[in-house]
């Protein structure tokens, strides 16, 4: 009668460790350190050198800021795939309004973003739409838009937010992102709301959690920071064309689940795998570049790593089509 | 004796991870034997029979069948040495027709150089309903358009024509109505009567004992005993079972207790489409009501609609103070907890740990000024978990690693640490064996006593009768008749109003 579907042979000590949950939380670390040895060895310690590394983390501000929002959309077992459409968006509204005022510039990125996150929230949970098809279309919309608004030229940012182009403040937005987000998903009621929906939905909603209302929130939520993170693009790059945040949504999913994130979300995502798989990533992106390798190489590179993590991470027992 | 013996299982282990589902049994089946094999929830007896038809790997040991050893890697290999199942979940497959259900894995009769003859197919199909007098359900037409209870007939005549050496029921009879059954028992002793034999799983130990020649007893994983049925009654049964003498003091044994005047709650013209139609009660303080009727009689909506679960529903549910129910978090904020018949899905989250099970109501009187203290939430799980006694190895561990009796024991662990007044309890005690069934019973007793209100819906009448200060009988969404606990009160009264 036992329900359990754990593997059915016989548990040795090596085997089991290897099953164990304590292992899968273990595995991205191990990862993060494998590549990092790995890239110093390949690239003959160049990656490691000063200059170097600060081009390594000014790659990394933005996309651990997306990452972040779309950790929780993950966690509810969701999807969303219009980070970089999203992005691009709010990134030319942020440039537009710069030549106004910067605080209004952040406001505006950041509303913009909400904005888009608050269409695919709405159509997911009012029409009960699979946020996978529901982002995809809104993806092209919004890229589309994007485009539109950048055909005739690239759009270019005042000089008076391209000079607050700052490491220190990248960082500080980064680490205020984190901290806050970290401590809600960590000590609050909506945390442990939206990994209960992540684990079971229908459950969570007899048990008073309100999932269509977190569901929402969070798509907000995680379009408000992508709004954010145009702010720290824009500031970085000063003017924005078409493919700005072009396969963003990509390498954001690849570098949640190096990082270890279950896809299909629930109870056992962990607030390191933001961390560690944007690090990750990027150490692997950016050496794969130093070695020298064609991008179609990279491309074929990084599909495998990606699918040799998801088949080592992923919660079988919870195995369903992504909401 | 020994050239009698049909299947011989001998030192049959299995682990997963570190539950040791079934330890070391040896157990020998006769030819034309129907043979029990009954046990409390967890107590391997599934584990065994599908190890035996190839759906588990064995752990450990030997099945050896007709004198010869078997060695199966799946159901279909299982099949061909004579051994078929009819499992307790849904066993046929969806999107398929009746036909290509039956002969699931044995189309090579019908393939003419890869090509399927459809036709020959669902005349075979057909010819074997019809001989099983199920002739109702037609070969060709989608299994989808079928009831639960006619796909479990398809499933008897897929498990049984090939005339299988050994039959296995898994705790299928609770899936079938009375005529269902009927046809089964006739299918099982026709088994027996050609030499073959039978293991029948059921937790209706009635229906045991006057169905099976002999039975065998599974406690923790270990064999126990086998014993004739003649011999034996219900009693000897659970005590076996348990490993303990099971008191009388199974139901409440009380009677003549006066219900209270004070009305906790009060139910008006409530509707829900489909389901229910104006239905009025009202709930006294400290009383178990307890309301039962056919499945489709539409009492389990009752308990969605008073937990403001139900879609789209009219008429009004009202506490004693006045306020309106008509969402799950106002429900459970002012005090109202539901365990669900559909306990997988809504009465708990498989894949999390006991304890975020047991906190999620409560989180918002956890918190202080918002803020969750991680240590404090499992010191709150781990005094409720205890307080039912749980069987777990930590309260970290998932639900999904739990037996049906325990995953019970989590839900109630959860409204006990919510402190919830009224508790609507849909079908508390299904699936679940006779000593959580007891500390279920004893957990109702008690609350009802400190004054809380419980609703009982139930399908199982001895429980009705046993339990209930009130008993409202539903049919075709309506209330159609009220008793109130007494000792002359019998199944029949209830029934009548049911049909």
């Amino acid at each position: 009668m036992a329900n359990t579907h754990h593997e059915d042979r016989e548990p040795s000590g090596l085997a089991k460790f290897l099953a164990s949950d304590t292992f899968k939380g273990l595995l991205p670390f191990i990862g993060l350190i494998i590549i990092l040895v790995a890239m110093n060895y390949l690239t003959e310690g160049k990656i490691f050198q000063p200059k170097r590394v600060r081009l390594l983390l000014s790659q990394v501000y933005y996309p651990m800021i997306v990452a972040t929002g779309v950790f929780f959309i993950m966690t509810l077992g969701s999807i969303d795939f219009t980070e970089g459409s999203t992005l691009g968006v709010a990134s030319i509204v942020v440039s537009m309004l710069s030549f106004y005022s910067i605080p209004l510039a952040i406001l505006g990125g950041i509303l913009t973003g909400a904005a888009i996150g608050a269409i695919n929230g709405f159509f997911h949970v009012k029409f009960k739409l699979q946020s996978f098809i529901v982002t995809i279309c809104t993806m092209y919309l919004f890229r589309g838009v994007c485009a539109y608004l950048t055909t005739e030229t690239a759009i270019p940012a005042s000089a008076a937010i391209k000079a607050l182009d700052s490491d220190n403040l990248k960082i500080a937005i980064t680490v205020a992102v984190l901290v806050i987000a970290w401590f809600l998903f960590r000590f609050t009621r909506i945390g442990n709301d939206i990994k209960a929906v992540g684990s079971g939905e229908t459950a969570a909603r007899f048990s008073g959690v309100k999932t269509d209302k977190v569901k929402f929130l969070v798509f907000v939520a995680a379009g408000a920071l992508t709004g954010l993170a145009a702010f720290v693009n824009v500031i970085k790059v000063g003017s924005i064309t078409a493919t700005a945040g072009n396969q963003l949504e990509t390498q954001i999913l690849i570098s949640l689940v190096l990082g270890g994130l279950p896809i299909t979300g629930g109870a056992k995502v962990r607030f390191s795998n933001i961390v560690v798989g944007t690090l990750m990533y990027t150490v692997l992106n950016n050496g794969l570049v130093m070695m020298g390798f064609e991008s179609a190489t990279q491309q074929l590179i990084k599909g495998i790593v990606f699918l040799i993590f998801v088949a080592l991470t992923i919660d079988r027992k919870a195995l369903k089509v992504i909401k | 004796m020994s050239e009698n013996i049909l299947l011989k299982a001998e030192h049959i282990d299995k682990r997963f991870g570190i539950t040791h589902a079934v330890n070391d049994v040896s157990i020998n089946i006769n030819h034309g034997e129907i043979r029990a094999l009954i046990g409390e929830n967890g107590s391997g007896k599934s584990t065994f029979c599908q190890m035996l038809c190839g759906i588990y790997s064995i752990g450990g040991g030997t099945f050896t069948l007709d004198g010869q050893v078997m060695h199966v890697r799946n159901q279909v290999e299982a099949n061909n040495l004579g051994v078929s199942i009819i499992v307790q979940e849904m066993g046929t497959l969806s999107g398929l027709s009746v036909a290509e259900n039956i002969f699931l894995g044995h189309e090579e009769p019908f393939m003419h150089h890869g090509i399927k003859d459809t036709g020959a197919m669902n005349r075979e199909a057909q010819k074997l309903l019809d001989s099983y007098g199920f002739g109702s359900i037609k070969a060709g037409n989608m299994i989808d358009n079928y009831n639960f209870e006619d796909r479990k007939l398809v499933e008897i005549v897929k498990a049984t024509y090939m005339k299988p050496k050994i039959l296995i029921v898994d705790e299928t009879t609770t899936a079938l109505s009375q005529n269902g059954r009927l046809e089964l028992y006739k299918i099982m002793d026709a088994v027996r009567a050609d030499g073959r034999s039978v293991i029948f799983i059921s937790h209706d130990l009635a229906e045991i004992l006057s169905h099976c020649d002999t039975i065998s007893i599974l406690r923790d994983g270990e064999y126990i005993d086998t014993v004739n049925a003649k011999d034996v009654n219900e009693d000897d049964l659970k005590r076996l079972m348990v490993g303990r003498e099971i008191g009388s003091a199974y139901y409440r044994t009380d009677y003549g207790k006066p219900i209270s005047e004070e009305v906790v709650l009060s139910v008006k013209n409530v509707t829900v489409p489909g389901q229910i139609q104006d239905v009025n009660f009202e709930l006294h303080r400290g009383e178990i009501l307890g309301f039962g009727g056919l499945s489709e009689c539409g009492m389990h909506e009752i308990g969605k609609a008073v937990f403001g679960a139900s879609w789209d529903r009219s008429g009004s549910v009202t506490l004693a103070d006045g306020t309106e129910i008509n969402s799950i978090p106002q429900a459970i904020k002012k005090s109202i907890a539901y365990a669900s018949k559909d306990r997988d899905n809504e009465s708990i989250i498989l894949n999390e740990s006991i304890r975020n099970n047991i906190v999620l109501p409560s989180l918002d009187d956890l918190a202080n000024k918002h803020l969750l203290n991680g240590w404090k939430l499992s010191r709150f799980a781990q005094e409720f978990a205890d307080k039912m006694q749980t069987k777990m190895q930590g309260i970290h561990q998932f639900v999904s690693d739990l037996s049906g009796g325990n995953k019970q024991k989590v839900v109630l662990a959860r409204w006990l640490g919510k402190g919830s007044d009224i508790l609507v309890l849909d079908s508390p005690t299904r699936g679940i064996d006779v000593k959580v069934k007891q500390a279920i019973y004893a957990l109702m007793s008690e609350l009802s006593a400190q004054g809380k209100s419980i609703i009982m819906i139930s399908e199982e009448i001895p429980e009705l009768l046993g339990m209930s200060d009130r008993i409202l009988i539903m049919k075709d969404g309506k209330i159609n008749g009220e008793f109130m606990r007494s000792e002359s009160l019998n199944e029949e009264d209830l029934i009548a109003k049911m049909v």
